[in-house]
């Protein structure tokens, strides 16, 4: 019998020697995770590390993150507001373990969330130069401010029909609708609801297919408003895509979006009228038409404020004629102490006419006096005031 | 006197005759004619002008009824 030693000694030698090089030691490697199984009841996840070079794979180890350090992919998705899932290049700490069952492992420690940030950061970055680049006459920034074709359409004076593109039975189809169909001032909308996934790989593509039918649909949509409920896990891939945004930007029915997050914006929010949560989204329809109706009452009041002026000025101006035309009145003068001079039933109004000795009758306010003319003189501007 | 005068024409035959009897043209005999005149312009005018405003408060009350009645959602 061949002299030998037994399984368990050899893995044991093994264990040995990669203790004592890795013991003491952890590592902040770049990698790729795949394969990735979490437990969320167990805080345990399983995956593969791989990395790749010009498509071929050049290493593979598997890895876990034991409960004391699950919070980490929670912080990972926390911030990077996107699933830990396949595909996603890292960088962590590790430290190696051999176990004589289940042999070499690495266990994750750290995921370097600000590294991930800044990929994800400059991914987006770069999808923005493209729009602006490839869109130059739909899409422009100025002072920070992304304008575009589609968030500068015009809205209606009133908003009347609503294109709702949400999730089948989610929070955001909810809210949008509960705050829509309830709304204090009783306005009445017409929703059409267009749903479907909107998270998830393929999200960004049906998201643009809903788009699509909306465009070709002969409802003639007042607007667009694409909703979305929050939730500790918000994927904003779908809403950083290049497709979609350059096709939202392009749209021609003004798009709002209420994608539920409040840090920061997803690229098709800066290409649309952004209202974080579908609630805003459906208070501002409710609010856009009460300044409308509230500018109608506004010109309603004017209107009649002008009309009752000019009859108050009418009025007014008929009053005064009524009083000139009373002072002047016959009665009004002999009423004032003046009196009428007549003669031979003709009322006298050249006193040259009268001659000396001639017969007058003078109408005073209750009687009249019948004279005889003795003298005339000059009233010498007796009455020149 | 012609009765079916607009307000404007009503008014302005009296604006007319008011600005005679300021400035002293009308001759006393001719006085009481005008001031009847006067009168019966005044008249038409007022008889216009009430129902103008008649008109113009129940068409506000008409569009404040309306608008009440889309607030409360009938």
């Amino acid at each position: 019998m061949q002299e030998h030693i037994s399984l368990s000694e050899l893995v044991g030698q093994i264990q040995d020697s990669i203790q004592t090089k890795f013991e003491r030691e952890v590592f902040w490697i770049s990698a790729r995770i795949m394969n990735v199984k979490k437990y969320e009841t167990n805080r345990r996840c399983y995956l593969n590390l791989e990395e790749y070079q010009q498509g071929t794979k050049t290493a593979e180890m598997k890895a876990v993150f034991w409960a004391n350090y699950y919070s980490e992919i929670e912080k990972f998705e926390k911030y990077i507001k996107q699933p830990f899932k396949d595909g996603t290049e890292i960088i962590c700490k590790v430290k190696v373990r051999f176990h004589k069952v289940y042999g070499l492992n690495l266990d994750v420690l750290q995921i370097d969330v600000a590294h991930t940030l800044g990929t994800l950061e400059l991914e987006r970055q770069k999808t923005i130069e493209k729009l602006l680049k490839e869109n130059s006459a739909t899409i422009q920034l100025f002072d920070g401010v992304f304008r575009t074709y589609n968030n500068r359409l015009s809205l209606p004076l009133v908003i009347e029909k609503i294109a709702l593109i949400t999730a089948p039975a989610s929070d955001g189809q909810r809210d949008f609708q509960q705050e829509i169909t309830k709304n204090k001032h009783n306005y009445s909308f017409l929703v059409t609801e267009f749903l479907t996934t909107i998270q998830g790989d393929n999200a960004h593509k049906l998201i643009l297919e809903q788009l699509q039918l909306i465009e070709k649909s002969e409802q003639n949509f007042d607007v667009v408003a694409i909703v979305r409920g929050g939730g500790s896990l918000t994927d904003f891939k779908p809403f950083d895509d290049y497709e979609l945004s350059a096709y939202v930007a392009n749209f021609p029915i003004p798009v709002f979006s209420g994608i539920g997050h409040d840090r920061n914006q997803s690229i098709v929010d800066l290409m649309a009228r952004e209202h974080k949560t579908p609630t805003k989204v459906a208070s501002t329809f409710v609010e856009h038409n009460f300044e409308f109706e509230n500018n109608l009452i506004e010109l309603k009041e004017h209107f009649f404020e002008l009309v009752k002026e000019q009859i108050q000025h009418a009025e007014d101006k008929l009053n005064n004629a009524k009083r000139i035309v009373k002072l002047s009145s016959p009665q009004a003068i002999l009423n004032r102490g003046f009196a009428i001079v007549m003669s031979n039933d003709k009322i006298v109004i050249d006193p040259k006419e009268i001659q000396l000795n001639s017969a007058l009758q003078i109408m005073l306010k209750d009687e009249t006096i019948y004279s005889t003319v003795t003298k005339k003189t000059n009233n010498e501007n007796r009455f020149d005031i | 006197m012609k009765t079916d005068l607009t307000y404007s024409e009503a008014f302005s035959k009296l604006e007319e005759l008011v600005e005679q009897l300021e400035e002293g043209n009308i001759q006393l005999d001719k006085l009481s004619l005008k001031i009847k005149e006067a009168n019966e312009l005044i008249a038409i005018c007022e008889n216009k002008l009430r129902k103008i405003d008649t008109e113009v408060k129940e068409a506000i009350t008409a569009a404040a009824t309306q608008l009440l009645n889309k607030k409360s959602g009938e």
